[in-house]
């Protein structure tokens, strides 16, 4: 694992530093240095620096899925054309339909892949530090960063609620806090699970078109949903506690940033944007003493739909003798390419 | 022959180990997380197409390329991957003949 380290190593410079300059904060607040509070805080703040660093980008992605409103009848026209039809192919013809359109359109609803990839070497670099921190403490890991021996050992040393930071439930061995580290990493484990778990429910509960929820990845996404605290369970018990603490604080701020995007422009024909329909119809209901004057005028200009009328010429509205009236017929388009004789008074297309 | 089929086998081991590991992100990881990718096919899926049409070395770098591209900057849509270049001939050389 030297090359694996060896590529995360700047990284991992980097998130020690921001976990001993939050560190250093808390002690100048007036917290214990060598507490588990200070340490647990430092952690929740690498989580806040790093999710402040990727708010452009969420707005970004908000920016960007702005037009989304604009094009719900293109879309529900694709969504009815493969209707009932759940074999790969067409699944495959849809999207790439659909994100034709979104393109057309200038507008993508989705977050893109490299900001994800971006943020695990962070999260595998906390790992690191943190499974590292007892031998830094005694000095067979180099210090990183500003990590140094001293520091390491105050941190390893920190405990929450009688846990040490670097402790995991595999390796809580049967020392006299052993029982502390596996109580503490149940309750973050199951915290973890249930902030995954109601993201990803909400996200497709609530923000989906009924079309997207059916077929064969629908319901393999629905199996993984509940099958995911499972695998969380299985894998957060080689986690250290403080990396456990890292994953839940961001699938917070997750929840929050997903509730607000969700609240803010749901996607067409989904169960949210029907709920934000009814949001502003009550909020218009209410304020409906003050803007009933304004009401009118909204409706009136919905009204002129359909074909526009041809505005005509002064004397072509004056009723004609018969002869005139076969040879001004508009022609039809179908036979526009034949030599159209330029009548007076027809109407003539743009000429070369 | 077989010395040629073992060859090949070595050749294409790297593109093999790179498919599975694509597989497997696809079948476990991937179904975890809501979907994200902007481009059609997904980056995942144009990493598999590049790696079999392209072989390991070429797969990776248009797979790498398109994760590159797949950010909030860009709009996304269609993208596919580009068809495999033509077997390169020797035109100055003359045939083997047969």
């Amino acid at each position: 694992m030297d090359w694996f380290d060896g590529l995360l190593k700047p990284i991992m410079v980097v998130v020690a530093w921001i976990m001993v300059q939050f560190h250093s904060l808390f002690e100048a607040v007036g917290l214990d240095p060598a507490g588990g509070a200070a340490w647990s805080l430092s952690i929740v703040g690498l989580v806040i620096v790093i999710r402040i660093l990727l708010i452009p980008l969420f707005f970004r992605q908000i920016k960007a899925s702005r037009g989304m409103q604009l094009l719900a009848p293109e879309m529900q026209a694709i969504q009815k054309k493969y209707k009932g039809k759940t074999d790969p192919a067409s699944r495959e013809a849809m999207s790439r339909e659909t994100m034709a359109l979104y393109r057309e359109h200038g507008t993508n609803p989705f977050a893109s892949c490299l900001p994800i990839l971006l943020q695990s070497p962070i999260f595998f670099a906390l790992f690191r530090v943190l499974i590292e921190l007892p031998n830094i403490a005694s000095g067979k890991y180099p210090p990183i960063g500003p990590m140094s021996p001293e520091l390491a050992a105050q941190a390893e040393a920190a405990t929450i609620f009688g846990a040490p930071l670097s402790g995991t439930f595999m390796q809580a061995g049967s020392g006299p806090d052993a029982m502390a580290i596996r109580i503490v990493t149940v309750v973050l484990i199951i915290a973890m699970s249930a902030t995954t778990f109601l993201t990803q429910r909400q996200l497709t509960m609530k923000n989906m078109p009924p079309a997207a929820l059916q077929g064969p990845m629908a319901q393999q996404q629905k199996v993984l949903l509940y099958v995911l605290p499972l695998i969380f369970a299985f894998s957060g018990v080689n986690f250290p506690i403080g990396v456990l603490i890292y994953w839940t604080t961001t699938n917070l701020w997750s929840m929050g940033q997903q509730f607000y995007t969700i609240r803010r422009m749901p996607a067409p024909g989904s169960q949210a944007e029907i709920a934000m329909k009814e949001r502003k119809a009550r909020k218009s209901k209410s304020h409906g003493t003050i803007e009933e004057a304004a009401a009118p005028a909204v409706i009136i200009e919905e009204k002129p739909r359909g074909q526009r009328e041809q505005p005509k010429r002064k004397d072509r509205n004056k009723p004609r003798p018969v002869v005139d009236d076969v040879k001004d017929k508009p022609v039809p388009p179908k036979d526009s390419d034949g030599p159209s004789t330029p009548t007076p008074g027809a109407p003539t297309k743009p000429k070369k | 022959m077989t010395l040629r089929s073992i060859a090949r086998g070595i050749v294409r081991a790297p593109g093999r180990l790179l498919l599975l590991l694509l597989k497997g992100y696809q079948r476990f990881i991937s179904p975890m997380t809501p979907p994200t990718c902007k481009f059609y096919p997904s980056c995942s899926q144009y990493a598999v197409i590049a790696v079999q049409r392209h072989g390991a070395i070429r797969g990776t770098g248009l797979a790498v390329w398109r994760v590159l591209r797949c950010n909030p900057w860009n709009l996304g849509g269609v993208d596919d991957v580009p068809p495999a270049r033509p077997v390169h001939h020797h035109h100055d050389v003359a045939p083997s003949t047969h």
